[in-house]
């Protein structure tokens, strides 16, 4: 016999006057037996005239076949409609509700009915959201977004990538980001030590060479964003990287045209400096020596007004080609005037100054330099050699200089090393 | 009693009765009747209320009437019209699901701006 706590019959009405999902009991022919009051509350707002006494008339606008389905359904019991989504549209809102429907015994049934307008909302929006992205990964260019684990393995492929990188999804499943930034590059950076910057601050940017499939480099800038959990813990990363490649060359390109001699191809007289600089800087901290010569073209003013202005830049052009292939890599041109170079020798001390000087002299005196109309034109330079010693790069330019006009004064083609 | 109250679902001065009459007035009313503060907390709950829809006034008395007793009324036909109307006095065609059957009533909202109490009559059609 049952001898455990009593439920009274109040008790039990209050639980179904409160049971916040809707429950109606019915017979085939749709008949409402019982009802609670959330199921009226929702049927009510539907069809605000009922009197409720007939589900399949409460329901007609929104599904008009249920007594179809009831009497197609030739279980004796089970379930006939499990969750459908109806949609209904009252006062100027619309409302999404789940029904459920099930046949207990031959003519008693049981509807669940849920106000899922909420639920539709959000999975509305979340659908929306895949969307948005989808069309993004799916169209957007020069960018690639994907997430990655916090060990930095890629957990997500999309198209955004497959673009901007070649590779597909089935051939870098579960590969690690460093598929970009190959270990042996110098130049990659440390990802380990990104990815714990980005998981401590919540960001981290950086810029440089990444390789795509086909081995070709493509200069990117990559923001690496912390995806915490609901929680707050970081589970992983966004990666957004941005194919900057044009831009990159556009800029050296700038770069290039800010810092050379568009005639000559030497460097410019302020790129000169900022190199004589850091010459200078380089012997205080390493104690490497250099030499500058400072070089001018003997009797330059007679070619131009002779040959004319064209055949003058000919020559210019000649001159710094010869230096050129006749110094290191490492040894700088520098157009510093009109008609007048500064050569930097990094590493170079007295004797090597003057041999280097000599030589590059004598390159240029048997040139023999083609011009459009006449004889091939031949010209000398006179030389001012220097090494610092302890100087200013004024002081030493005009140590230079002055040995320039003694090579002058001495009868041009020559080289003298300033004293 | 009863005779001498003379309830009326119709009554124009129903409001002004109601406000005057005890507890054990409002159990004479042959319809049912809760009465709430302004906040909605149900102060009574008469013996004609309380056979419909089967819940005893102990129960009933001191909870919110429209989020915690009759679910069904907390919409904008009945629970809002309460919140944000203080001079009311409408009836309605409503259904109620007394003891969970579908039944016809007919709502009387009655309220008045400086007075303690509103009134929800319920009369079964």
């Amino acid at each position: 016999m049952f001898s455990g706590p009593t439920t009274s019959m109040e008790e039990l009405l209050q639980f179904l006057y409160l049971t916040p999902v809707g429950v109606v009991k019915f017979k085939a022919d749709g008949a409402v037996d019982l009802i609670n009051p959330a199921a009226s509350a929702i049927l009510l707002s539907l069809t605000p005239g009922e009197p409720l006494t007939n589900i399949y008339a409460s329901l007609v606008s929104l599904a008009p076949d249920l007594p179809r389905h009831v009497a197609q359904f030739n279980e004796n019991s089970g379930t006939v409609i499990d969750q459908q989504r109806l949609e209904a549209h009252a006062g100027g809102k619309t409302i999404v509700l789940s029904l459920s429907l099930k046949r207990v015994n031959d003519d008693v049934y049981m509807a669940v009915l849920k106000d899922v307008t909420k639920m539709a909302e959000q999975e509305q929006r979340l659908f929306a959201d895949q969307q948005k992205f989808r069309a993004i990964f799916e169209y957007i260019h020069d960018y690639a977004i994907y997430t990655i684990t916090l060990d930095g393995i890629m957990d997500e492929w999309n198209h955004s990538v497959e673009r901007y990188s070649g590779w597909r999804a089935a051939e870098v499943q579960g590969y690690s980001i460093s598929l970009f930034f190959p270990p042996e590059d110098p130049e990659s950076p440390d990802l380990s030590a990104l990815l714990a910057e980005a998981k401590r601050v919540g960001s981290v940017e950086t810029e440089g060479w990444q390789r795509t499939r086909d081995n070709s480099r493509l200069w990117a800038n990559t923001v690496i964003t912390a995806l915490p959990d609901g929680a707050g813990t970081v589970r992983g990363f966004v990666v957004v990287s941005r194919d900057m490649t044009e831009r990159k060359r556009m800029e050296d390109n700038l770069k290039l045209l800010a810092t050379v001699d568009s005639l000559t191809g030497a460097y410019n007289r302020r790129q000169g400096n900022v190199l004589l600089l850091a010459e200078f800087a380089r012997r205080a901290r390493d104690g490497r020596p250099f030499a500058a010569l400072l070089l001018d073209i003997d009797h330059f003013k007679a070619i131009n007004d002779r040959f004319g202005h064209a055949a003058g830049d000919t020559v210019l052009r000649a001159l710094v080609l010869a230096c050129q292939s006749t110094l290191r890599l490492i040894d700088i041109v520098v157009r510093w005037g009109g008609e007048e170079f500064l050569l930097l020798l990094p590493g170079v001390g007295t004797g090597e100054a003057v041999t280097t000087a000599e030589r590059v002299r004598a390159v240029i005196a048997a040139m023999q330099i083609p011009i459009l109309d006449g004889a091939p034109l031949r010209i000398t330079v006179s030389i001012g050699a220097a090494v610092p010693a302890g100087e200013s790069p004024e002081q030493l330019l005009r140590r230079s200089d002055v040995a320039l006009y003694a090579a002058k004064a001495g009868g041009r083609n020559k080289v003298v090393l300033a004293p | 009693m009863e005779a001498i109250m003379g309830w009326a679902f119709n009554d124009p001065g129903l409001l002004a009765k109601l406000e005057a009459a005890d507890d054990t007035t409002l159990d004479t009313a042959p319809f049912g009747v809760v009465a709430m503060a302004i906040d909605g907390k149900v102060t009574s709950y008469n013996a004609a209320e309380s056979r419909l829809s089967g819940l005893s006034p102990s129960s009933v008395i001191g909870r919110h009437f429209f989020s915690d007793v009759a679910p069904c009324t907390n919409n904008y036909l009945v629970a809002h019209r309460f919140e944000t109307e203080p001079t009311l006095d409408i009836s309605i065609d409503y259904v109620f699901t007394l003891r969970m059957r579908p039944t016809s009533v007919r709502l009387r909202l009655l309220n008045q701006p400086g007075h303690q109490r509103m009134f929800l009559v319920v009369e079964r059609v």
